[in-house]
């Protein structure tokens, strides 16, 4: 029993501490908030559009703004500032010192389109292109019949400059297996209002279309070309293609959509994401200057903290102060045992810490100095474990019980205890964590660490160390070292315990 | 043996019941005062919230601190102070770009502060950061977050302990946002996030004391001697101490950071957070014994095999000319031998130690 509980003991020390070198050696380090440290800013100015029949109006704007926020921070982690400012969106990123893969981030305002799919082609032309698409001959829907009698085999890749809306084009599939000929459709992304991934017996996306002519009528024109298969939609597929790249190609199984459907296909979670991704993110309702070019008004910046290092300097002075004070207090308590809770705390300090920095390093998770005063208040309250045990002990032993058995029986009764109540705290994370968005997102998984850890430095640490204290004979032989009642104080002379 | 010895032994001989007449009133009280609170003054929401204001000025030898203290001239004090691309400087804050006159204050107070003219200094209007997207699901989110806890505390305890654990997590919540209201603190997310981390730690704490009292009424000498209140009681006294010392030890760090974060001119952030923090944990203790236990007692006694319990015991009491009271003293007495003469008609049992909690059965003695 002692020597398991020493080998527990030894295991959990020795992993926080190589986990702890292993971060350090590869160089991960949380990553600081906008408040904290500054980042880079992309500023982006809408691009003039000649062919925009209004005026661009704030809610465009803020619809541009909330859809940039969301695809900035899908994990809800990273806590970036996305505002309009005036007719300008500001994005800040925290901690991107390099300005290119800022901008790569906030990304450019790509147009999605949905064109139905004339036919499938190889990969590379072959023989070397040769033939011409012709110019197709539009309805009053926007869409025209497939061109005949040409070789397919040898059509050239569309150019970008040539991609456009209403002619015939050639584009590859995403993963470059495959190339459609797609026909002219009139359908974009302004036409979509949300699009989401979802699990029902899969990963599917499933989208919702703005109403009438804008989106659903147009998508179900389309919709009833290709189901069943037309001249229009020969292959009964429309291809969602973003940037001249096909983003996915479903085969259309109904003629009426009515303004919402689901893209299904055998995704993973992640496909299915970023499918969703892209569908919203091709929604952008505005096109906006390209920051890359020097010419244009866009813009990007490195930023400043928001907080000054005088308030940095005073949490983290706050916070060691404040931890000194509790160290203080429980050693005074509980003596031995509050040494062991410290000690306890620095166990799961160092998982956090590794964990952290390497959802910093991965994720974009970001520390704000709100997160790090949360995380010493979650530290805190993680004593809690240690004094709910330490209490069981001192009511096991006031009522008679030796020590030697109390220690370790008192654990189990106690952790029981900790046990329910972490995991509740566990199943808030969980649920605020999967249908929450931003920087709640980031509390509920900070939540979840500290309720999983709490339980890990209580299980893996104190209780070795309970083993380990009930076969010392010092400490048996003088409770007050650990802040506890000696058998006679416990049991004043005259009653015995049976 | 003095109080503070008492204490540090888990035998309090705290009477919650008598307690919890006062408590619930001032409770009462205070949501009633937080309610009033949020519709009359409602809650001053921050910038990241609401929009504001952005100036921009060139200001290449200018520090942050020369910033702040000019705009805590013109009551801007926890304005965003940023530099962007080094020498350009931004403010943001919480002020409608359409009040021109106090626009034109704050643009005023940074032309002077870098020495240039006023149409050097530009401004706009900006959005708010937190999108109602992000609010719209968080309250999504929490809702099937109580209906879920609700489902997990009734299957771990039981229905009326899931009710009583919920009302005391919405009486924190309300309790700290009304004081948010009454004193027109500003909720910036950082607050948000305080909320919800009282929220978790109220609901926490609550299940500790829930959990604690479960195992006292299966394993206490009083079962079937005393009303299911009166063991909850003793099951209070004996946890009040792991109370006490969490809430201690949650709270230093938190008075640490309030203390030093108001002495720091500056961090205003810090130390707002920490009021929300203090407030609700100090709530978020007091709701466990005050509001959660007594809601589970009070739904307990209706509970039938309870009530008749009550009943019987009230009965028993009368014909004997005692209280039911007389009989529990006895019980729940501290281990002093003088003080715990086994009460007559006690005697089912083996004579009180004159503790409450038996020695479990060893299975030999060790020595």
């Amino acid at each position: 029993m002692s020597r398991r509980s020493l080998v527990s003991l030894a295991l959990i020390v020795a992993a926080a501490a190589g986990l702890l070198a292993a971060s350090l050696a590869v160089g991960n380090r949380p990553l600081l908030g906008l408040d904290l440290k500054g980042g880079v800013e992309v500023v982006l100015v809408p691009a003039d559009d000649p062919d925009r029949p209004v005026a661009i109006t704030e809610g465009d704007l803020d619809i541009a703004v909330e859809i940039i926020r969301d695809r900035i921070d899908g994990l809800g982690v990273a806590e970036p500032d996305v505002t309009r400012q005036g007719n300008r969106v500001v994005v800040q990123l925290p901690g991107i010192s390099d300005q290119q893969r800022a901008i790569d981030i906030v990304g450019q305002t790509a147009e999605l389109r949905f064109r139905p799919v004339c036919s499938l082609l190889d990969p590379e032309a072959d023989p070397p292109p040769t033939q011409e698409l012709p110019t197709p001959e539009l309805d009053n829907r926007g869409l025209a019949p497939c061109p005949t009698g040409i070789d397919v085999t040898a059509l050239p890749t569309t150019s970008s400059a040539d991609d456009l809306l209403d002619r015939f084009v050639v584009l590859p599939h995403r993963d470059r297996l495959e190339r459609y000929l797609l026909g002219p459709s009139s359908l974009t992304g302004a036409g979509l209002s949300s699009a989401d991934s979802r699990f029902t017996n899969e990963y599917v996306v499933e989208f919702n279309l703005k109403g009438g002519d804008e989106g659903a009528d147009k998508f179900d024109e389309i919709a009833a070309a290709c189901n069943p298969p037309s001249d229009f939609c020969r292959t009964a597929q429309i291809a969602i293609v973003v940037d001249g790249t096909v983003e996915s190609a479903p085969v259309v199984n109904e003629a009426r959509f009515g303004g919402s459907g689901i893209i299904s296909g055998n995704f993973s979670e992640q496909e299915a994401e970023d499918l969703a991704l892209v569908l919203r993110y091709g929604a952008l309702p505005i096109e906006f200057q390209d920051p890359t070019d020097p010419q244009s008004d866009s813009t990007s910046r490195a930023v400043s903290a928001t907080i000054g290092g005088d308030s940095l300097r005073a949490g983290v002075i706050a916070g060691i102060v404040g931890l000194a004070l509790v160290f203080l207090y429980m050693v005074v308590m509980y003596r031995l045992l509050g040494v062991v809770a410290m000690l306890s705390l620095g166990v799961s300090a160092t998982l956090l810490w590794v964990i952290v920095a390497w959802l910093g390093e991965t994720q974009d998770l970001a520390l704000t100095l709100a997160g790090v005063t949360g995380l010493i208040v979650a530290i805190g309250v993680s004593l809690d474990s240690n004094v709910v045990y330490f209490e069981h002990l001192k009511e096991d032993v006031a009522t008679g019980r030796m020590l030697r058995s109390s220690l370790e029986q008192s654990f189990a009764a106690a952790f029981r205890t900790i046990f329910r109540a972490n995991f509740a705290s566990l199943i808030a994370a969980v649920i605020l964590y999967w249908l929450s968005a931003g920087s709640v997102r980031g509390f509920a998984l900070m939540l979840g660490l500290a309720s999983v850890l709490d339980l890990v430095a209580t299980y893996f640490f104190l209780r070795p160390c309970a083993q380990l204290m009930a076969r010392s004979p010092g400490l048996m032989a003088h409770p007050h070292r650990l802040g506890l009642p000696t058998r006679e104080e416990a049991m004043p002379a005259g009653v015995e315990a049976s | 043996m003095s109080r503070l010895q008492r204490l540090l032994r888990n035998q309090t001989r705290v009477d919650f019941p008598e307690l919890w007449k006062t408590t619930l009133k001032v409770s009462a009280a205070l949501i009633l005062i937080s309610v009033v609170a949020m519709l009359v003054r409602g809650v001053n929401l921050g910038i990241e919230f609401e929009g504001g204001t952005v100036w921009e000025a060139s200001a290449p030898d200018v520090s942050t601190a020369d910033v702040r203290d000019a705009l805590r001239d013109v009551g801007q004090a926890d304005a965003k102070i940023q530099f962007v691309g080094g020498d350009v400087l931004r403010v943001r804050a919480e002020l409608d770009a359409t009040d021109a006159s106090s626009v034109a204050e704050v643009s005023l107070a940074l032309a002077t502060l870098t020495g240039q003219s006023l149409d050097d200094i530009s401004f706009n209007s900006i959005s708010a950061s937190w999108g109602d997207e992000i609010t719209d699901k968080a309250i999504r989110a929490l809702i099937v977050f109580f209906i879920v806890v609700a489902i997990y505390i009734t299957l771990t305890l039981e229905w009326r302990m899931a009710v009583a654990a919920l009302v005391a997590v919405a009486h924190d919540i309300v309790i700290t946002v009304g004081i948010y209201a009454l004193f027109q603190f500003e909720v910036t997310p950082a607050t948000v996030i305080a909320f919800l981390t009282i929220m978790g730690y109220s609901l926490y704490d609550t299940l500790v004391v829930f959990d604690k009292n479960r195992d006292y009424q299966r394993r206490s000498a009083l079962v079937g001697r005393a009303t299911y209140t009166r063991i909850m009681n003793s099951a209070l006294n004996t946890v009040l101490l792991r109370s006490v010392n969490t809430t201690i030890t949650s709270v230093l760090p938190v008075l640490s950071m309030l203390v030093i974060g108001t002495l720091v001119l500056g961090a205003v952030t810090l130390a707002e957070f920490a009021v929300a923090l203090l407030i609700g944990l100090l709530v978020g203790t007091y709701s466990s014994l005050f509001v959660a236990a007594p809601a589970a007692a009070w739904l307990k006694e209706r509970q039938p095999e309870f009530a008749e319990q009550r009943e019987r015991l009230e009965a028993r009491a009368q014909s004997r000319g005692t209280t039911v009271h007389d009989v529990e003293d006895v019980a729940v007495g501290p281990p002093s031998p003088q003080a715990a003469p086994p009460a007559p008609g006690a005697t089912r049992r083996p004579p009180p130690t004159g503790t409450v909690i038996p020695p479990r059965p060893r299975k030999r003695k060790r020595r």
